[in-house]
């Protein structure tokens, strides 16, 4: 070893200083102040002013998707400013430090309102998304059968998972409401109870409402949180089950035994509740308590915790069980819904990387603007670097020697002594975000990608905070080290926003692309068929004007002609197979409806039908659409120019 | 501050059983949204806490957990009702409104249940702060209602729908057939029909304003053999086939 005295003669080492260097910025130096001055007062000052702007930007953004939809060139010039005036003052202040904790956690609540807002207003008088029409779908048919368990052709795993049909519908009986206000209403309680519910668990673990304001924020970034998790289906109710679930037993695990009794049976009716509300939810909440009782079991500690141990470990056993058990009852149709999805993810994924040739061409951010793109790629590399700075710090605020620099703490870790479980775990689980960003790059990929972000941000949320309060802000956040974070808490809620949505702006009619294929015309034909064919017809169609028949139609609408024959056979192709025209004569499909919009353009998700089919670089012709026609026993009873339908029931007369 | 440890369950005993009424007895939707959604949001799962004897520390915590407490309630009573065949309005006012009271009048025997959290001291708010928030709530309301109107009122696409649809089966020999406009200006139309190739019925100068809907039902005559219906719609303006549909008639 080299004496220190020879160091200091010949000059410092840059190979030690680089190490030092990166010790001291991804180190686990613990140098923050997490609390916040518990006598500041609420400033009603800022709460006004920051309402006002909301408002404001509301505003320029419902008048961004009124020109949107009518293709002026102004619609960004309204838009984007609304959401940037929207996103980045109250972000700034919750991210701020030294304010009080029920300001943060008030403006947190009214931020997760306002992206309700933002998120509804796309669409204020309807539900557009394609997950929302199928569980629109079941709750009508709950309201009409009034029994649950009623089979959905377009979602067959919903009727085991039916909670959110059953508040909703619940909503609807006692007040008279619409579907849309009661599943509107919900959503509003729902995403409000969220961020309170987050709150509550990183306050818990972290001991810190600053630290837990700053988390809530980095979480707020998540693809998901803005659209996704704030849709009318089952996984914005699963959410809200399990974080609740995560806050109860975190705050009780200090409680004595009595009430940690009485906790844990509140904690095992939402857990009942969640398993039949949404599966990957619950499985995520049973992995979650699995580890934690790992974790437990792992750590070092004295007799005195025992009781805290088992009481995870009989959490960690309601986790497991009550979805297995309910899947198991319903007769395991979990399998064939999921399995198919991760598995041609996951083959996607291995062909991307070996080079492979793809048969499906992806649609990317590359169909975003560039500022989006742009936006979405700075918030994810701000995220990676909250990460970086955060991991061995946020692993250091769990270790049990209080040592506040050095490496003791991850020395402890190592050992097995640590204080809380749960930050251990999240911060390991911090590894899956830069999973989640690899699995982006393929459409197939990019669903697991997205329904692991819900959960990979808890922990994303929690290592960033660790990372701001403790290394970028510092104990006496000043000048640059106060702004500099608040405006990139500000970035990664943006960029939240930007990789929510391939387009958040209402637009006009494009094909193939879901919620931006659903216009006025598509929505009457539906209800024409409803007035003038009654409801309960058998019908197919392209995936949006199933969905548009199913709900505002109420027709029985099909994914496949026959079992394992897909309806896009039907609709594609110069001219009708002779085989599929026979499975079609002998199926009890009634009517076909075909939109010629289809041939306007080549699909903007890739697909007309349904994702596992091939995808299509060009559009479809008109000719080809319009084969029925010429076909003995199919009669064109609608036409409005642009959507016919066929009735086909002459067929089976002849079949 | 901690509220009187009973004051709230009285509260919730009387809410239940004035929205239980409510449900029963009126049509107003507003008039029941206002009772049922504090009731299948808050109060049930509230006093379901206090029944448990769940401990919070903060009125946020209380808050969120009878929040979920409430959810559970609703999840619960939908399979309970299911099984019972009572999923309607009646059965889901009974079953929050049963809830609530049991769970009340257990919580108020409880000898050692936990306090209410504290309420959070009161905030002072001064004239121009209450204005902003009020300015902000009207606008944020009435950029609500810009976007609902807009939704209403802008179309992509105009259009004319034509139809013909066949008797329906074990109906009176007749069929149907219609013309709706999704225009923007009023449209002057004829229509023709064959049946079996032949000239059936003619409806000249047929004129529909933006929004409007024709439709007769043409008696026709049932053979032994099914027939095609052809229906035309033609724009006098230009003399040019606009529009063309068809249907088979099913054989006696």
């Amino acid at each position: 070893m080299m004496p220190a005295r020879l160091t200091a003669a010949t000059g410092p080492n840059p190979l030690q200083g680089a190490v030092q260097l990166v010790s001291a910025i991804i180190g686990p130096d613990l140098r923050g102040s997490s609390s916040d001055d518990p006598t500041r007062p609420v400033n009603c000052d800022w709460i006004a002013a920051l309402c006002l702007t909301a408002a404001v930007a509301l505003l320029l953004v419902v008048a961004g998707h009124a020109a949107g939809r009518r293709a002026y060139d102004v619609t960004p010039l309204l838009f984007w400013p609304g959401v940037i005036l929207l996103v980045v003052p109250i972000s700034l202040r919750i991210g701020w430090p030294r304010v009080a904790r029920g300001e943060r956690l008030f403006l947190l609540f009214l931020f997760a309102e306002l992206l309700l807002y933002y998120k509804t207003v796309y669409a204020p008088t309807s539900f557009v998304g394609h997950d929302e029409f199928l569980h629109w779908v079941a709750a009508d048919d709950l309201l009409t059968a009034r029994r649950l368990f009623l089979s959905n052709s377009l979602l067959p795993i919903g009727p085991t998972y039916p909670a959110l049909e059953i508040l909703t519908t619940a909503i609807v009986n006692l007040t008279g409401l619409s579907v849309f206000v009661a599943g509107t209403l919900l959503l509003v309680i729902l995403k409000g109870t969220f961020v309170v519910g987050l709150f509550l668990f990183y306050e818990a673990i972290t001991g810190s409402p600053r630290m837990s304001a700053v988390a809530c924020l980095a979480y707020m970034g998540c693809m998901t949180f803005v659209v996704f998790d704030s849709m009318f289906s089952y996984e914005s109710l699963g959410v809200v089950l399990c974080m609740l679930t995560f806050a109860v037993e975190a705050a009780s695990r200090d409680f004595d035994p009595r009430a940690r009794l009485r906790a844990l049976g509140l904690i095992a009716l939402l857990l009942a509740s969640l398993a039949v509300t949404h599966h990957v939810t619950a499985a995520f909440a049973a992995f979650y308590f699995a580890m934690l009782a790992a974790f437990e079991a792992l750590r070092r500690q004295g007799s005195s915790l025992i009781g805290t141990t088992l009481a995870i470990i009989f959490i960690a056993t309601l986790a497991v069980a009550l979805p297995v058990l309910w899947v198991m009852a319903r007769g395991n149709p979990l399998s064939g819904y999921l399995g198919p999805a991760v598995e041609s993810g996951l083959n996607a994924l291995m062909r991307k990387f070996s080079g492979g040739v793809t048969h499906r061409p992806e649609v990317n951010a590359l169909s975003q603007p560039l500022g989006m793109r742009l936006t979405t790629a700075v918030a994810v590399l701000l995220l990676s670097l909250g990460l970086a700075t955060g991991f061995f710090r946020s692993l250091a605020l769990a270790a049990s020697s209080g040592a506040p620099s050095g490496w003791r703490p991850i020395e402890d870790i190592l050992k097995r002594r640590w204080r809380d479980s749960r930050i251990v775990f999240l911060t390991i689980l911090a590894f899956g975000f830069p999973v989640s960003v690899i699995l982006r790059l393929t459409q197939s990929a990019w669903e697991i990608a997205n329904r692991m972000a819900t959960f990979v941000f808890i922990s994303v949320g929690l290592v960033v905070a660790v990372s701001i309060v403790h290394f970028w802000q510092g104990r006496d956040a000043r000048g640059w080290r106060r702004a500099g974070p608040a405006v990139a808490l500000s970035i990664i809620v943006m960029g939240g926003i930007t990789s929510s949505s391939l387009d958040p702006i209402r637009g006009r009619y494009k094909v193939g692309a879901d919620q931006q294929s659903i216009e006025a015309m598509g929505i009457e034909t539906a209800r024409w068929t409803n007035e003038w064919l009654a409801a309960g017809n058998r019908f197919t169609a392209d995936r949006v004007n199933r969905l548009l028949l199913a709900s505002y139609g109420r027709q029985d609408v099909r994914v496949r002609i026959v079992a394992g024959v897909d309806t896009a056979l039907l609709f594609e192709g110069e001219t009708l197979d002779p085989d599929i025209l026979r499975v079609l004569a002998r199926s009890d499909i009634d009517f076909l409806l075909v939109d010629l919009r289809l041939s306007m353009a080549p699909p903007v998700l890739g697909f007309y039908f349904e994702p596992w089919q091939p995808r299509h670089g060009k559009a479809l012709s008109g000719s080809d659409l319009l084969k029925f026609n010429d076909i003995k026993g199919v009669a064109r009873i609608y036409d409005n120019g642009w959507i016919v339908i066929y009735d086909v029931r002459g067929l089976h007369e002849n079949s | 501050m901690k509220i009187p440890s009973q004051r709230d369950l009285r509260a919730a005993l009387l809410w239940a059983i004035v929205m239980l009424a409510a449900v029963g007895l009126s049509s107003n939707v507003l008039l029941r949204t206002v009772l049922v959604a504090p009731m299948v949001f808050f109060v049930s799962g509230h006093a379901m806490l206090r029944a448990i004897g769940i401990k919070t520390s903060s009125l946020s915590e209380h808050l969120a957990y009878a929040v979920g407490a409430s959810l559970v309630i609703g999840i619960s009573g939908g399979f309970i009702l299911n099984a019972a065949g009572l999923l309607t309005p009646l059965g889901w006012a009974s079953w929050f409104c049963a809830i609530t009271v049991a769970a009340a009048l257990v919580a108020g025997r409880r000898s050692d249940a936990p306090d209410l959290p504290p309420w959070p001291g009161s905030v002072p708010v001064r004239v121009w702060q209450g204005t902003a928030m009020a300015a902000a709530l009207l606008l944020a309301s009435g950029a609500y209602a810009l976007a609902v109107h807009d939704e209403a009122t802008y179309r992509q696409f105009n259009y004319t729908a034509f139809w013909i649809l066949p008797p329906a089966s074990g109906g009176p020999a007749r069929m149907t057939v219609g013309v709706r406009s999704a225009e923007t200006n009023t449209q002057r139309l004829d229509l023709e029909i064959n049946l079996d190739g032949q000239p059936f019925a003619v409806f000249r100068s047929l004129t529909l304003a933006p929004g409007e809907t024709w439709s007769r039902e043409i008696q026709i005559p049932i053979s032994a053999t099914s027939q095609r219906a052809d229906a035309r719609l033609y724009r006098p303006d230009d003399n040019r086939l606009y529009r063309s549909v068809s249907t088979l008639v099913p054989r006696r």
